[in-house]
């Protein structure tokens, strides 16, 4: 077996500088918050705070400056990113507009779509939601059945979408629709970018078992949108979703979804901590410095034009393993009641409750499994 | 890969072919223990990048033979920590060997009438077993880079390779249980060859520091850095 090819990461510029800058911005303007916000915070919204953070130039740093961007590396990206999520940093108001809707627009937009909202993703102002997820299309998700028909005044969408983050907060989603009628399966489909408040549109809240309202259930009520709304090629949705879910997969935040609880274990512990509780340190600290190796490996390779799919799916999937296990493993051994109200209990709890959600949003564990499976050649 | 390590790469495949009938003379005559001896000592002048490479064929094709002891004997002076990167080299390369085996059984194997490998319940566990190897390639490479970033210090790489042994030792136990799972009865014979690469791998989790050992010692380290300290030191030496 040809082993993993390791690409270097290699940013351009001063790394270093970029860091320093980033944390001494961070000490300055990082809201001071309850320390289980910081845990998982990239669910975390504060829009007072992504609009700071766009205005530091920390949000849509690739985009070209024409569009507001920093015309940053994908790279220079990724240390901001991991910077962001280690220190616990709200983003979840920009999260998914940052990381996937802008790239997305920028590569497969109109020249309008790009002019409109471009420059609002990238000031921190404009936040995006993924219409993927139906009530019959989950890890199915060549199963979508939601439609959009064109018409002489635009395309009418009839339909539902679910289990979508932050649609409450969003002002647009990129939804996947089926375009061709009696198409099946992955033909057929496309992406449109729709305004959130585009009459006939509901939005209703599902509110999860930790008691949080991320996401939400979206109806789609003969909605008539622009022609204009079409991202991309029409019926090379389902391509375009594919790519887009690659820069989904393997970023810092499949490992650092519990770096706050690591964080507390270790500062709780003490310089002098007992063997058991060492041992679990050591594992920990090997797994986190390994997983941060195999993105940032799957970055560059991303980033050097290459698609990483496959080197993607294997970031989740061992990411997701380490973050939804620590919880596990530090309750194992550390001597806290359920109900305790130190820092560590508080976000061990926390972490506990949220930890199932890790291996299955963005794909769950078992279709992870099935892509690598189709890399090894096995299907 | 650099051209220069590729050509190693092809003589260290011929050279490791004709070392599994003879033993260990032709790897000495070849020049393998000069790898790490610097080229204005009449050394070939190689880094742990290269070391790595070769380690990771010889765990591949030799595990059985200790090249690593040959090629360790290039460095003035070979430490514990030494032995443990070099394990990791070792390490890769057996369970890379491993999971080739196990994807061309479950291909060829049929049952139930179609190849084993078309069971999503076998797809999975490769699939794990797939990420453990990745992550170890991933290990060694960040380990060889950081020993040839600090001249090859041990103490200067302790970090590294303490991360890098302790990945590969719980690999070790994931990567042997599903290969020799989806073999079924045929890997457990002498006759077939997948124990040639899954012994070894049971003895190298053992050596140059078992799991508890380098836990125990990373644990330690961490903690009297700090939550924060860590997070510096780490993104302070790469990236």
């Amino acid at each position: 077996m040809q082993g993993f090819t390791l690409f270097d990461f290699d940013p351009p510029g001063d790394t270093i500088a970029l860091r320093a800058d980033l944390r001494a911005w961070l000490s300055e303007h990082q809201p001071q918050g309850d320390v289980v916000r910081r845990a998982n915070c990239w669910a975390s919204f504060d829009p007072d705070f992504s609009t700071a953070l766009g205005k530091a130039g920390y949000i849509g740093m690739t985009l070209p400056e024409r569009y507001g961007g920093g015309g940053r590396h994908p790279l220079e990206r990724y240390v901001v990113i991991e910077e962001l999520l280690a220190a616990g940093a709200p983003v979840g108001a920009h999260w998914i507009a940052d990381r996937q809707t802008g790239p997305l627009i920028l590569r497969y937009g109109s020249e309008e779509q790009r002019e409109l909202y471009l420059p609002g993703i990238a000031r921190g102002e404009l936040y995006a939601c993924i219409g993927l997820s139906e009530p019959g299309a989950g890890s199915d998700l060549a199963a979508v059945r939601t439609s959009a028909r064109e018409t002489a005044d635009g395309w009418r969408v009839n339909g539902q979408k679910i289990w979508t983050t932050g649609a409450h907060f969003s002002h647009v989603i990129l939804a996947l629709v089926r375009t061709e009628e009696g198409s099946e399966r992955n033909a057929g489909l496309s992406q449109l970018l729709i305004d959130l408040d585009t009459p006939g549109i509901t939005i209703r809240p599902i509110v999860d078992m930790a008691g949080n309202h991320d996401f939400n259930e979206i109806f789609f009520d003969d909605v008539l949108v622009p022609h204009s709304a079409l991202v991309g090629e029409r019926g090379q949705g389902w391509r375009q979703v594919t790519a887009e879910l690659a820069l989904e997969r393997s970023g810092p935040e499949r490992y650092l979804s519990s770096h706050a609880l690591f964080a507390a274990l270790i500062d709780a512990a003490g310089p002098d901590p007992d063997p058991a509780l060492a041992t679990l340190i050591g594992e920990l600290t090997a797994e986190m410095w390994t997983l941060r190796q195999l993105s940032m490996s799957t970055a560059a390779k991303l980033a050097a034009g290459e698609d990483p799919m496959v080197e993607a799916s294997m970031v989740k999937e061992l990411g997701n393993a380490f973050e939804q296990d620590m919880p596990r493993r530090v309750q194992a051994i550390v001597d806290c009641g359920w109900d305790d109200e130190s820092d560590l209990a508080r976000l061990l709890r926390a972490l506990l409750i949220a930890s199932p959600s890790f291996s299955l949003r963005g794909g769950t564990r078992e279709v992870i499994r099935g892509i690598i499976a189709r890399g090894l050649g096995l299907r | 890969m650099s051209a220069v390590r590729d050509m190693l790469c092809d003589t260290a495949r011929a050279v490791f072919a004709e070392a599994a009938c003879e033993g260990l003379a032709p790897v000495e005559a070849a020049g393998f223990g000069l790898l790490l001896v610097p080229e204005n000592e009449d050394g070939l002048g190689g880094d742990w990048g290269d070391l790595n490479a070769v380690l990771r064929l010889a765990g591949t094709l030799v595990p059985d033979l200790g090249v690593e002891e040959l090629m360790l004997s290039g460095l003035p002076e070979a430490s514990e920590a030494h032995r443990a990167a070099a394990t990791v080299g070792l390490m890769a390369g057996a369970m890379g060997q491993a999971l080739t085996l196990s994807i061309e059984h479950v291909n060829t194997r049929q049952q139930f009438g179609r190849p084993l490998g078309k069971f999503q319940a076998v797809q999975q566990s490769l699939a794990a077993m797939a990420c453990e190897v990745a992550a170890v390639d991933a290990a060694a490479a960040a380990m060889a880079a950081r020993l040839d970033a600090t001249a090859f210090g041990a103490a200067a790489s302790g970090f590294e390779i303490a991360a890098a042994k302790l990945r590969a030792n719980r690999a070790a136990g994931v990567v042997t249980a599903v290969a020799h799972q989806v073999h079924g009865a045929i890997g457990f014979t002498r006759e077939y060859e997948l124990h040639r690469v899954t012994i070894p791998l049971m003895r190298w989790r053992s050596a140059h520091g078992n799991d508890a050992y380098w836990a125990g010692l990373l644990g330690r380290r961490v903690a009297d850095m700090g939550a924060r300290g860590l997070w510096e030191s780490m993104t302070a030496r790469a990236g």
